[in-house]
């Protein structure tokens, strides 16, 4: 598991572990069952505080990404969860929503930006 | 075994690293009073048993050691009675070792050793040095080798004996009194111990 | 959590030969966590230490460390490894002598383990406790406290006088003793910046008494930093300023984040790391008014 912090970012510790995490698991870095470091170990090896990872791993708990087993460790639970489909949606949302800003500046219309999204799906599922 | 005793041995190790200094102390001894053997066995008796007695508060104020009896699973009593115990153990190790170097001075001298003489030695010396432990250490314990003057505790007590001896006081006349005077120094030596289990039992 | 705290303090008074005390001191740590002791020089920490460690009496006030009462039985201490800014071992003693004379205390003294992290912390067997250097000292007590597997590490001071290195050594020394959630470490320090990634707990001590204490990130949330110019932060009403700083050039203080609100929009507020809370607070000449902040439930 790859998790690399920045003290200068301004972005709370926990919250860091917790989208470095998430990311992980939604691009399927971490696969599903995946074990990961316990708590205490991830404190250790982070060199932060216990609190720090307890926080992080509980939120990711709550949205689905983890399961976390009291003194044992947490695993990844499988991508399908409803929560975790919430978040691609999301994600999805946010990322069209970035595109068309850049369309809106670029001055594209809608029927420019629906055939680059075309060109975009072809290319994919060609590869696919 | 117990407590005390552990407590001992944590005494005798702290002042083991310094034996050879201690080995000193007793070679010089010799040299300077190898022509008379009861002189050496009071000197052995009277002057290294005394030094002995105090080195683990010596050491103890050097090394901080009071920490570590605070620190290890060790009664405070334990450690207080054990500076008794490691006194008395000085003491007869210091006799056995005094004793031993006057027979063989005895010997090359061609002296007579042993009987009369050589019990009141021993009685006088088990009680003064009995004495002197039991004024010095309820003063080391409360204040500390570096703030009590070891020296001004041993040295009127040393000169008393070396006096009595060099005087030739005692050796007869004192023979009614002996074994009171061995009975009196252990009593001494207990109720001392005792009192300063007790009283410095809690820290600071 | 667990029900037992790592220990706890209440309502502590301690007087001290020369007047000093500690008034009032009640603070506790969760067992599985670490814990900083923050206070300038003075401030108490020490005295505070040995007061949970029962070298010291108390006059009133209720200590219980690791479930049971102190003082109390001795048998206590199988279960606290203590390291201070100095060695308490005989200085001619080598290391291995050093297992030799403490082992006959310890119920559960494991010798492989000793030798083991002697190894590990690079410390030779056959060298003397007085040659070690301050990071290599700060080492053998841990190794002895961890040889006779202490669940409860005080260290009063121990980064003071070390290079980063050990410093860091430390850091990843107290991280593998906590992956047992059975453990548990207090520290004391006026050097903040090892604490603020590692430390779960805080408490503030100042002139004897305790100024805050709760988890860090509640701490770090309570306080804010205010600068303004030479004439701002002055009459202020409702905002108390905490060691506030002044110059020429301007004014720095410390405020709680309640009454932050209130101040003047045109001077700078900002997130304090623990350091300014320390500082500050160890500026405070007036003792800081104790209010109690709204503590959340312990982590």
């Amino acid at each position: 598991m790859r998790v690399v912090l920045s003290n200068s970012s301004g972005i709370p510790l926990y919250q860091q572990i917790k989208e470095q995490v998430g990311a992980a698991v939604l691009t399927g870095e971490l696969a599903e069952g995946e074990a990961l470091p316990s708590v205490r170990a991830l404190a250790r090896d982070l060199r932060i505080s216990i609190i720090t990872t307890t926080r992080a791993y509980a939120e990711l708990a709550a949205e689905g990404f983890i399961s976390t087993v009291p003194g044992k460790g947490a695993y990844v639970l499988p991508l399908d969860s409803a929560l975790v489909r919430e978040q691609l949606l999301r994600q999805v949302e946010e990322g069209l929503q970035t595109a068309l800003d850049a369309a809106r500046r670029a001055g594209l219309g809608r029927d420019d930006v629906v055939r680059i999204l075309d060109g975009l799906l072809d290319s994919e599922y060609e590869h696919a | 075994m117990n407590a005390v005793f552990r407590a001992t041995v944590l005494h005798m190790r702290s002042v083991a690293p310094y034996r050879t200094q201690f080995l000193l102390v007793l070679a010089l001894m010799v040299v300077l009073d190898l022509r008379s053997p009861t002189g050496l066995m009071v000197a052995t008796a009277v002057i290294l048993a005394p030094y002995l007695a105090v080195q683990p508060f010596q050491i103890a104020d050097k090394a901080d050691l009071t920490t570590l009896y605070a620190v290890l699973p060790v009664t405070r009593r334990a450690v207080l009675l054990a500076y008794y115990a490691w006194a008395v153990v000085v003491y007869l190790g210091a006799l056995i070792v005094g004793t031993a170097l006057s027979y063989v001075a005895a010997r090359v001298e061609g002296d007579a050793f042993g009987g009369g003489q050589l019990t009141t030695l021993l009685t006088m010396s088990w009680a003064l040095f009995a004495v002197n432990v039991a004024v010095q250490f309820p003063l080391l314990i409360r204040f500390g080798y570096t703030r009590v003057n070891v020296l001004a505790t041993i040295l009127p007590i040393a000169l008393i004996m070396l006096a009595a001896y060099k005087l030739h006081l005692t050796i007869d006349a004192g023979q009614v009194w002996l074994p009171l005077l061995g009975v009196a120094g252990a009593a001494v030596l207990v109720i001392s111990a005792t009192l300063t289990a007790h009283v410095f039992r809690h820290p600071e | 959590m667990p029900e037992t705290p790592a220990f706890a303090l209440r309502g502590v008074n301690c007087a001290v030969g020369n007047g000093f005390a500690l008034r009032d001191v009640g603070f506790e740590l969760p067992t599985g966590y670490v814990m900083g002791l923050i206070g300038a020089n003075g401030a108490g920490k020490t005295t505070t230490i040995r007061c949970l460690l029962g070298m010291r009496g108390i006059d009133s006030g209720e200590i219980e460390l690791l479930g049971r009462r102190v003082p109390g039985s001795v048998s206590l201490r199988q279960d606290v490894g203590v390291v201070l800014d100095h060695t308490y071992f005989v200085g001619e003693w080598r290391l291995a002598e050093v297992e030799r004379t403490l082992r006959p205390f310890y119920d559960r003294w494991d010798g492989a383990r000793y030798r083991q992290l002697l190894d590990e912390f690079g410390l030779d067997p056959k060298a003397r406790v007085k040659n070690l250097s301050r990071g290599m000292a700060m080492k053998l007590m841990i190794a002895v406290a961890l040889s006779h597997r202490a669940r409860l590490l005080v260290f009063d001071e121990p980064t003071s006088g070390l290079d980063p290195v050990a410093r860091a050594e430390l850091v990843g020394i107290i991280g593998d003793f906590l992956l047992d959630e059975g453990h548990s470490v207090l520290f004391s320090t006026h050097i903040t910046a090892d604490l603020d990634r590692i430390g779960d707990f805080v408490t503030l001590i100042h002139d004897g008494r305790v100024v805050d204490t709760g988890p860090k990130d509640e701490i770090l949330d309570a306080y804010r930093v205010v600068r303004g110019g030479p004439d701002e932060l002055t009459d202020l009403i409702g905002v108390e300023l905490i060691g506030a700083r002044r110059s020429p050039a301007g004014v720095e203080a410390l405020v709680r984040t309640d009454e932050a609100g209130l101040l003047d929009g045109r001077v700078l507020v900002e997130a304090p790391t623990l350091e300014e809370i320390a500082i500050h607070i160890g500026l405070s000449s007036a003792r800081p008014a104790l209010r109690t902040r709204t503590r959340g439930a312990a982590a």
